[in-house]
Order: C-alpha cells, then sequence, then structure tokens
C-alpha cells in the first residue's frame, strides 16, 4: 500500500482529496486473495492426494506446488500492472500486462458501490469495492483489494462525487455541501436463531430433513451404513445450497443512510450494499406456508441493473432480500420506508374465479391507487408484490381458453428485469377492460411527476 | 369475438394480407418434406399402404396447422395511441400489450427468407422488462420502416429514465 493517507479531518469533501489523482496500488496482499479460493481448493487437493498415497508420491506433490506458484505469480503479475486513479469525476483502473485494460467509470453514472468481503480477505482485514454500473453487462469496476476502512472511505467519496457530478453545476448549493456523516438508523436485524428456523423450514431446509430422514430410514432397514455413499454427490448439493443460503442472510442489517438504505450481511463473506429508494422496480412480500404459523416472511426487493452473477446464477435470479426473515411488523415498517402509503391487497378475485383456481383463489386480491399496484397470489405460499406505477415497463391483457369461458382475464405489470411481474390474476373481464383502459394513464401520471420531482 | 377491452374506440391497423401466404408457405415447406420422407421411410420399412397412410396423415396435419394459423394471423392487430402502442394476438391465449413509447429501449426490424421474398418484415420492441415482448409480423417493408421511425422519435420524444 502507497503510504494510507491520514485520515482527511472534516471527511469528504465532495472535491477530490490531492492524493486520489495520483495512481495508487491495490493491497500487495490482493493476489493472494484473489486466489483464495483456488489455493484452499489446491491445498485441500494436495492434502487429499497426500493422504491417498501414504508413500508420498512426491512427483504429485511436486506438480501441486508448480502450479500453486504459477497461480500465485501470475496474481503477483496481476497485482504489479494494475493501478487505479480518480480524476475529473471519473475512476480509471488500468489492467493487464499483455492485454492492456484501460477501464474508466464515470462515477455520475454509477449505480451503487458495494464493499464485499471474502472469507479469506476478512482474516487480512481487507476489502473489495465494486461498482455497478447501469449497463446490462455485469462486468462493473472492481477494486480488489483494499483495506476495509480504505475501502468504506474511498466508497463515501466516490459516491459524494458521483452525486456532485450527477447534479446540474447551477445547484451545487447548499445541496452539495458535505453532509456530516450522519449515525446510521438501524431498520432491521435479522435474528440468528429466527434465520436458523426460517431456513429449516423453508424449501431447502425441508429438502435436507427429507434427505437425512431417509437416510437414516435406509441405514435402520438395512443396516449397512455403505449404501449411501453413492448418494452423498446429493447431500452435499443440498447441504451448500442450505449453507449458502445461511452464508449470505446471516447477520442482515438493514440500516438508514443519507444515500438509501444500507444492506449488511454475510457470516463469512460480507457484502454491504447501498439501495436508493428511487431505483426499486418492485418489492415483494413472501409467506410460505410453515412461516405464516410463526407470523414470519420474507421481504425482498428488486432494484434496477444487474446483480453480480459471479458468484453463481440462482443467486443473480433471486431478489434481494432486505428482511431475509422477519414479523410481519418488521416487513409493515420496512415496506412504508420503501415505499410512500403502500396500499393493501383488498379486493378479492370474483367468485367466478373460484371453480378455476380452486388451490390460490384464497390469496388472490389486488389493489392499486394513483402511485402503486400490489398484487397478492399463490397456492401455499402466499406471495404479494408492490409494483410503483411509475416503474412499469408494460401492461398486458392475458386470457386463456378456460378463463374465457369463465369471463375473466389477468392483468399484468411488467417492470425491469426478467424477474418481477405483478399479475392481477383472474379479474372478471369488464374490470380487466376498465383495467388495462386505465393503468397506462395512471402509469403515464406516475412517470411525469416522478420526472418533475 | 367478446369482451375484447376497448374495442369501441380503438382503430386497430393489421397486418399486411400476405403474411398468411407466408405462413402458408413456411408450413407447406415443413409439411411437404416431411410428409415426402415419412412416406417413403414407412413405405421402404413395412408395406406400401403404411406409407401412403403416414404421408397422408402428415399433409392432414399440415392443413390442420394451416386452419391454426390463418385464425392466428387474423388475430394480430395493433393500434398507434397518442402516448402508446397495443397490440393484440392469440387465438386461444388472448393477449393485448400496451407498450409507452417512452419505455422501449429499441426496436428491431427482422425478416426471414420467405418473408423477405414476399417483402414483409417483423417489427420488434423491447423494453427493460423481458417480459414484455410486443411485435408485428407480416407489415410491407416500406411499413415497417416506417413504424420503426415514427416509434423510434416518439420513444425519444417521451423517454423515461428507468
Amino acid at each position: 500500500m502507497t503510504a494510507p493517507p491520514p485520515h482527511p479531518v472534516p471527511p469528504a469533501p465532495p472535491v477530490p482529496p490531492a492524493d486520489m489523482a495520483a495512481w495508487h496500488r491495490l493491497h500487495p496482499l490482493s493476489p493472494l486473495i484473489r486466489t483464495g479460493r483456488h489455493l484452499v481448493a489446491l491445498g485441500i487437493l494436495v492434502l487429499l492426494l497426500i493422504f491417498a498415497n501414504h508413500s508420498g508420491n512426491n512427483d504429485d506433490f511436486i506438480s501441486d506446488i508448480v502450479v500453486v506458484g504459477i497461480v500465485l505469480i501470475a496474481g503477483v503479475i496481476s497485482w504489479l500492472v494494475t493501478r487505479w486513479q480518480v480524476a475529473d469525476g471519473v475512476l480509471r483502473i488500468e489492467t493487464g500486462l499483455i492485454r492492456r485494460q484501460s477501464l474508466r467509470f464515470p462515477l455520475s453514472q454509477v449505480q451503487a458501490i458495494d464493499v464485499v468481503q471474502t472469507g479469506l480477505a476478512r482474516v487480512f482485514g481487507l476489502a473489495e469495492l465494486r461498482l455497478r454500473m447501469a449497463g446490462a453487462d455485469s462486468s462493473g469496476g472492481r477494486l480488489a483489494c483494499l483495506p476495509l476502512a480504505d475501502a468504506e472511505r474511498l466508497r463515501e467519496q466516490l459516491l459524494a462525487m458521483g452525486h456532485a457530478a450527477a447534479r446540474p453545476a447551477g445547484a451545487a448549493g447548499p445541496a452539495s455541501a458535505p453532509a456530516p456523516p450522519r449515525p446510521e438508523r438501524v431498520l432491521f436485524r435479522v435474528q440468528s436463531e429466527r434465520l436458523a428456523g426460517a431456513i429449516i423450514l423453508s424449501r431447502p431446509g425441508a429438502y435436507a430433513g427429507t434427505a437425512i430422514a431417509v437416510v437414516i430410514l435406509v441405514i435402520a432397514l438395512t443396516g449397512k451404513p455403505g449404501i449411501i455413499v453413492p448418494f452423498l454427490v446429493f447431500g452435499f448439493g443440498i447441504v451448500t445450497s442450505v449453507w449458502r443460503q445461511f452464508n449470505t442472510e446471516f447477520g442482515t442489517v438493514v440500516a438508514e443512510a443519507p444515500d438509501g438504505l444500507r444492506l449488511r450481511s454475510g457470516l463469512v463473506q460480507t457484502a454491504a450494499e447501498t439501495i436508493r429508494p428511487g431505483r426499486v422496480q418492485a418489492v415483494r412480500l413472501v409467506e410460505p406456508l410453515l412461516w405464516r404459523a410463526f407470523g414470519w416472511c420474507r421481504l425482498e426487493v428488486d432494484v434496477a441493473g444487474p446483480r453480480q452473477r459471479r458468484e453463481n446464477r440462482s443467486e443473480g435470479q433471486r431478489l434481494r432480500a432486505l428482511i431475509p426473515v422477519g414479523s410481519r411488523a418488521d416487513a409493515d415498517r420496512m415496506l412504508g420506508e420503501l415505499l410512500t402509503a403502500p396500499p393493501r391487497p383488498t379486493h378479492p378475485a370474483p367468485a367466478g374465479a373460484r371453480v378455476k383456481t380452486l388451490l390460490s383463489y384464497h390469496f388472490l386480491a389486488w389493489a392499486g391507487d394513483d402511485r402503486y399496484v400490489v398484487a397478492s397470489r399463490g397456492r401455499i405460499c402466499r406471495k404479494t408484490t408492490w409494483v410503483p406505477l411509475e416503474k412499469v415497463q408494460s401492461i398486458r391483457w392475458v386470457q386463456g381458453p378456460w378463463q374465457r369461458r369463465l369471463g375473466l382475464a389477468t392483468i399484468r405489470l411488467d417492470v425491469a428485469g426478467r424477474r418481477v411481474t405483478a399479475s392481477i390474476q383472474d379479474r372478471g373481464v369488464a374490470e380487466a377492460n376498465e383495467l388495462l383502459g386505465e393503468l397506462p394513464d395512471l402509469a403515464r401520471a406516475a412517470r411525469s411527476r416522478g420526472l418533475v420531482s | 369475438m367478446t369482451a375484447e377491452p376497448g374495442d369501441a374506440e380503438i382503430r386497430w391497423q393489421r397486418p399486411s394480407h400476405l403474411l398468411l401466404r407466408a405462413r402458408r408457405i413456411q408450413t407447406a415447406l415443413v409439411t411437404v418434406p416431411a410428409a415426402l420422407a415419412g412416406g417413403i421411410v414407412a413405405g421402404t420399412a413395412g408395406s406400401a399402404a403404411l406409407g401412403l397412410g403416414i404421408g397422408l396423415g402428415l399433409v392432414v396435419v399440415g392443413l390442420l396447422c394451416e386452419r391454426f394459423f390463418a385464425r392466428r394471423v387474423a388475430a394480430w392487430g395493433y393500434a398507434e395511441r397518442r402516448d402508446d402502442l397495443m397490440v393484440k394476438r392469440g387465438v386461444m391465449v388472448r393477449r393485448q400489450s400496451v407498450i409507452p413509447y417512452g419505455r422501449m429501449q429499441f426496436i428491431d426490424v427482422t425478416a426471414g427468407p420467405v418473408e423477405r421474398s414476399l417483402g414483409l418484415a417483423t417489427v420488434r420492441m423491447h423494453t427493460a422488462a423481458a417480459a414484455s415482448d410486443a411485435r408485428i409480423p407480416g407489415l410491407d417493408k416500406a411499413d415497417a420502416a416506417k413504424l420503426r421511425d415514427q416509434l423510434a422519435s416518439l420513444g425519444e420524444s417521451q423517454a423515461a429514465g428507468l
């Protein structure tokens, strides 16, 4: 690290401090941490090999050492040729030895900046800075790794500069004055025991429980534990999925910060991200059957822009859980924080729909005002989706053959992304037609209001 | 055609009448080789009667598809309203989409070989939502280009952020 800059007194004015304009290197331990995952895997492999052939076949061992060495040297070279700089409201990262890359990230376009700590990085007190841009491809800027304190401070500074750059020059009056970092107001903190219980009662937990029960049953019946060995792979898959959920959602804390809601979570790998209220495309409340018995629920948000899909794909398709598990009161409070005066789904589906929707009729409802539309559905797991009309991309009216016979139709409201659609299911045709006539106008009014404010 | 939303005040425009011909050609292009191949294979492997039966059966399937496509083509319609584009389609599952001009991210015009030979093109509208797919097939090429430019300029003037 090039001499960590002394803590700047009064913190973070939007003017870039002089030291940021110079070229910086990442932390010298970065290559170790970036290759950390491979290193751990290789280490396990080496240990396994040593145990496998007790004689200690030296050739294998040496070849492994060589592989590890090459990976490390490649990492060190990559570190040597990587440097970053902040100048003129642009973050520039230069990297690459053979294929030289120079990346420019205009700070005014940055959607959010996340601070992510992998397990190994936490050991050394380092963190990775990820810039999220609005573009469709997820390769935003990554600065891995910086000391945690520096990363946090750099994040603040970059965000402040981004705001200053995004604001028109004339308006840079009192609003841009460096707001003293207010203490964050914690809105929600997940309870670890409840999270563990909730995961056990959720679908992956149920799979794991069933699998364990089957294993015990099989062993008890056959008396031969060896019979389950071929199925260990599946067991491993189930365990990792449960573990991953626990790991990402453990210790979720949502706090109110000047630039939006700060969301922190993670057991081994911690992540921090900021959700700006204006970026929320949809909010979804999920109440599975078993959770309802305890009065628990889950609150998820859909935010514009790509989720990082590096970790795994399923993660990218899931919504961000603001409340992995909490009481209805928690959810209501958070909902009030995200949306102003959200309506409740109060209009149940018409009685004629009962024939078609025998199993889900009891949850079908919707409501709407001039700002939001909310619709709930589901068979045993109730899903309630709020969509701001301002964010609606398109409105669809759909009628299947079965619905036509019953005189029903469904209205769907699409928001950006491929995950969420609020679906006002199985309404009477007259009502659906009326909605299709009204909603576009309401959405347009909401959009133009959004542009003004 | 009962109870289509807002049928009264909307002036629906329809795809070109050549679209039905395009669909017929496409159906024939699949049906005839399939019937020939099926008939010949079954005829050589089994009896000649079996081959003839399978060939004729496939032709009948193709004709049924033709009826189906004819109804589908008849169901397409689009309307340019003041602030949004409406597209309706579907026979079994009927759909109508409303897409505000300001929400259109990009518009592409495509034409397959059959469509091209008849001078047709398909206009496809994309929004930021993956679910809202709106396309208008079988537009006359000039109409398609005009519609594309018109939508693009309307989209530009009404564009709204995410």
